[in-house]
């Protein structure tokens, strides 16, 4: 107990002074992190509130909707807590500078592997932890549940994160004793799989179109039937579920059982969890730390190909480049990300095409269009999602290697512009598919899906601008993984300033739409004034995408020239 | 040649280095000792241009570093303590990059790699990725890496790290050929025997300043030494006789 105690204070530790000798700046992120916390809290509870105080008004079938969307959201959250524990457990038991010295030392194995369970659990579970407690909250206060809800709550949410964090460690254990350690790619790679598999799984299991459209049941009972099954008894999140839903919903007695189901598996499954630990650790262990890739596997072809593409550009330029594209295929830590932003693009278009517009009571011409201009907003948001991962870490990514392009005689601008290039078709590519794509699908009109597409080409550049240019100037060189690079305090600058960016590029663009669209509606040709209100607010927006373009990048570049490294 | 004229480095309230002045002629190899946190590795990071001096002058081939920094990088190989490298890249990959970076003309550069990887004797692994290198092999890459582009000048920080014998013979026979040619080498070091067997002149630092610098000869006389051994100047000069003295009530 005491070596665990030792090895978790030198980690705390760590946390503390790594805030240290940097107050000022230390401060100010902590407030921006918190302000933004707790706006994205508060938007979590009220949109639950609301939802959950609507389904209390609806005769019998809204308390099976609450009860079904509670197994969701558990659901939801074990995926999460599952997959972003394999990730962190990889980290915490395999790849952690410090695992060098503390297998080196005489230390009881049971007291390595509870105290990086402990820092397991800490890692992944803290957010999911945080953003699900607002759930909770609108739960209990559209329900008026009492002390013992919440005391319940306590009760259940402990061993759903043991159960989640021992399957985690389990599995890695066993993935990295399994598969040599030069392989190590397949096994993210086949995690990446396992995780789209999952989410469409998870899809699957929540059927939401169905619930949703009640017409598609032949009876009202079907329907009834349907949200009473419950999700699948064998599931912990369907456990957690059944121990809260008395305190809530005045369903028969059923709560402790639930909870024992809970604590006695979370905890037979850290016993399991230590005792696989103890068998195969130390063989998993040095297996990861024999050399990795006896060979490397490339396609000659490929690398030609590669050459080709980047032969016309200047020799320094291309040299870069390539170096770029190369790490990128052969750095299998962001391929998990690109799987997940796959997924979630792919379910994104899908749900476009299922979207059942000839129902709706507006005009579907209307609708069309009003859907496509949100749709243009929403699809500039995916690909900042996607910009936040791969284009802000590009100067990052560069690591404790920058001192090579540094003392070299490259002009920094040169590179940075560089990067600027490859990620902006990375992206344009993408964004153009996914807007297009989406706008055939929905029907919009000619002119819908051209101003759309044209907007998004603009956007992309400022998109890409503010990822190259906040990436340089917040530039993290030493992050044990990339993941951390964008979830830092310079990608939640990135992500509320390009949000913010979309955001008043769609509404600039709105009103000219609008003008267009009525003046096409009733058959009348636009005024003078309007046209000159349509002239002015485009041109605005124009400018702004402008700026966005110009001014992250020339800060970058001022910013990349002073680094010291 | 290597001019540094008054160069001061400031990180907040520690002065780092403290007005150095140095001049290094053509043909020498320079060793720059001092003791932990003397500033040795700031002074170097400085010439290599990755970090900017808070005031003062570095001149390095007649261009000044501020002014003219491509001009100056570009006949300067660097060679850093640590060889933070491209892991994903194979050794082959980096030198090509490297030699873009460059601009050097394909005419030349595949023979001048082949030959620089049989010289630091990573022919063999050349077409294997960095990360599976030892310390000592990504050393030895760092270094054919730093004279692909026929530089005139060599910064080199702690260059013995991670070597075998071996490979500290040949960096040793290496960097004496290179000055012979005219060339400069500028080499920061903890090994008081590489230094002797190797450098035409020394600077001891500590503390951010210089406390005495030329050739084995001048520093004897500077710390009014007996004992010929530069351990024994150093020691001397940068007040190290203590650490002899927790040496002996060691061994008691």
């Amino acid at each position: 107990m005491r070596e665990i105690g030792t090895l978790l204070k030198a980690k705390i530790l760590s946390y503390k002074n790594s805030s240290q000798g940097e107050d000022t700046k230390y401060l100010l992120r902590f407030v921006v992190f918190f302000i933004v916390g707790v706006i994205f809290w508060c938007g979590i509870f009220l949109i639950f509130f609301k939802v959950l105080t609507y389904f209390s008004r609806i005769e019998v079938i809204g308390t099976l909707l609450a009860s079904r969307l509670l197994s969701m959201v558990f659901l939801t959250i074990f995926s999460l807590l599952i997959f972003s524990n394999v990730i962190t457990a990889l980290s915490t038991y395999f790849l952690s500078d410090d695992l060098q010295l503390l297998n080196s030392l005489p230390l009881v194995p049971e007291s390595l592997y509870a105290s990086r369970f402990v820092e397991t659990i800490a890692h992944s579970s803290w957010t999911a932890i945080l953003f699900s407690l607002p759930v909770f909250f609108a739960y209990g206060l559209v329900y008026n549940a009492s002390l013992a809800y919440y005391l319940t709550l306590v009760a259940v949410v402990i061993p759903f994160l043991f159960i989640s964090a021992a399957l985690g460690i389990i599995l890695i254990l066993v993935l990295v004793h399994t598969f040599p350690a030069r392989r190590l790619k397949d096994i993210i790679l086949l995690a990446s799989i396992v995780l789209v598999g999952m989410v469409f799984l998870f899809i699957r299991f929540l059927k939401p179109e169905r619930l949703v459209d009640p017409e598609s049941f032949y009876l009202v009972m079907d329907y009834i039937t349907e949200l009473k099954v419950p999700t699948s008894q064998l599931i912990p999140s369907q456990w957690a579920t059944n121990a809260l839903s008395p305190f809530l919903f005045d369903y028969p007695e059923g709560s402790l059982f639930s909870i024992l189901l809970l604590w006695s598996t979370g905890l037979a499954l850290a016993v399991i969890g230590e005792w696989v630990f103890k068998k195969i650790y130390c063989d998993a262990w040095s297996k990861a730390q024999e050399a990795r890739s006896a060979k490397l596997t490339r396609s000659r072809l490929l690398n030609r190909a590669l050459e080709a593409v980047v032969r016309s550009l200047p020799s320094q330029v291309q040299v870069v480049v390539l170096k770029d594209i190369r790490m990128f295929l052969r750095d299998t830590n962001q391929w998990p990300q690109l799987f997940l932003i796959c997924a979630l693009v792919i379910i994104y278009i899908y749900n476009f095409s299922v979207l059942p517009l000839e129902k709706s009571p507006m005009p579907t011409f209307y609708l069309q269009n009003l859907i496509s201009f949100i749709n243009l907003g929403l699809a500039a948001f995916v690909i900042s999602a996607i910009a936040v991962r791969f284009t802000f870490p590009s100067i990052s990514l560069e690591g404790k290697s920058f001192w090579i392009l540094k003392s070299s005689p490259l002009e920094l601008r040169k590179l940075l512009w560089s990067k600027f290039w490859v990620n902006f078709f990375f992206l344009l590519i993408p964004a153009e598919i996914l807007i297009i794509t989406t706008d055939l699908l929905m029907n919009a009109t000619q002119f819908m899906i051209w101003l759309s597409a044209i907007t998004m080409g603009c956007m992309t550049f400022g998109i890409t601008s503010m990822g190259i240019g906040l990436g340089t100037y917040f530039p993290r060189f030493k992050v044990e993984n990339v993941s951390q690079i964008a979830t830092g305090f310079g990608g939640m600058v990135y992500m509320i300033t390009a949000i913010s960016f979309i955001g008043v590029v769609v509404i600039l663009e709105a009103r000219p739409v609008y003008l267009f669209f009525m003046s096409k509606f009733k058959g009348l040709p636009l005024t003078r004034v309007e046209v000159a209100e349509i002239a002015v607010l485009l041109s605005v927006a124009l400018a702004l995408n402008l700026f966005a373009f110009l001014l992250p990048m020339k800060l970058g570049v001022k910013k990349l020239t002073r680094l010291e490294v | 040649m290597i001019q540094l004229m008054d160069l001061r480095k400031r990180f907040g309230n520690l002065v780092a280095v403290d007005s150095i002045t140095l001049t290094v002629e053509p043909g020498e190899v320079f060793g720059f000792l001092g003791p932990n946190g003397a500033g040795k590795t700031t002074t170097i990071k400085m010439m290599a241009g990755l970090i900017q001096p808070t005031s003062g002058r570095i001149v390095i081939h007649g261009w000044d570093l501020a002014e003219h920094s491509h001009e100056a990088k570009r006949v300067v190989g660097f060679i850093p303590d640590r060889p933070f490298l491209y892991e994903k890249l194979t050794a082959l990959e980096f030198m090509k990059f490297i030699a873009g970076l460059y601009n050097l003309s394909s005419n030349g550069v595949e023979a001048r790699m082949n030959y620089l990887f049989e010289l630091f004797g990573i022919d063999e692994w050349k077409d294997e990725l960095i990360e599976s290198y030892s310390h000592g092999m990504k050393q030895r890459l760092v270094m054919a890496a730093a004279f692909i582009h026929h530089p005139k000048v060599i910064i080199v920080d702690e260059p013995m790290v991670g070597l075998d014998p071996q490979g500290a013979k040949l960096v040793k026979e290496v960097f004496r050929e290179f000055c012979s040619e005219g060339n400069t080498v500028f080499m920061s070091t903890h090994t008081l025997e590489i230094a002797e067997e190797v450098c035409d002149r020394i600077a001891i630092i500590q503390e951010g300043r210089i406390i005495a610098v030329g050739n084995m000869r001048e520093l004897k006389e500077k710390a009014g030494s007996e004992d010929k051994r530069l351990e024994s100047i150093f020691f001397k000069l940068t007040g190290g006789e203590d650490v002899r003295k927790v040496v002996e009530a060691l061994k008691r």
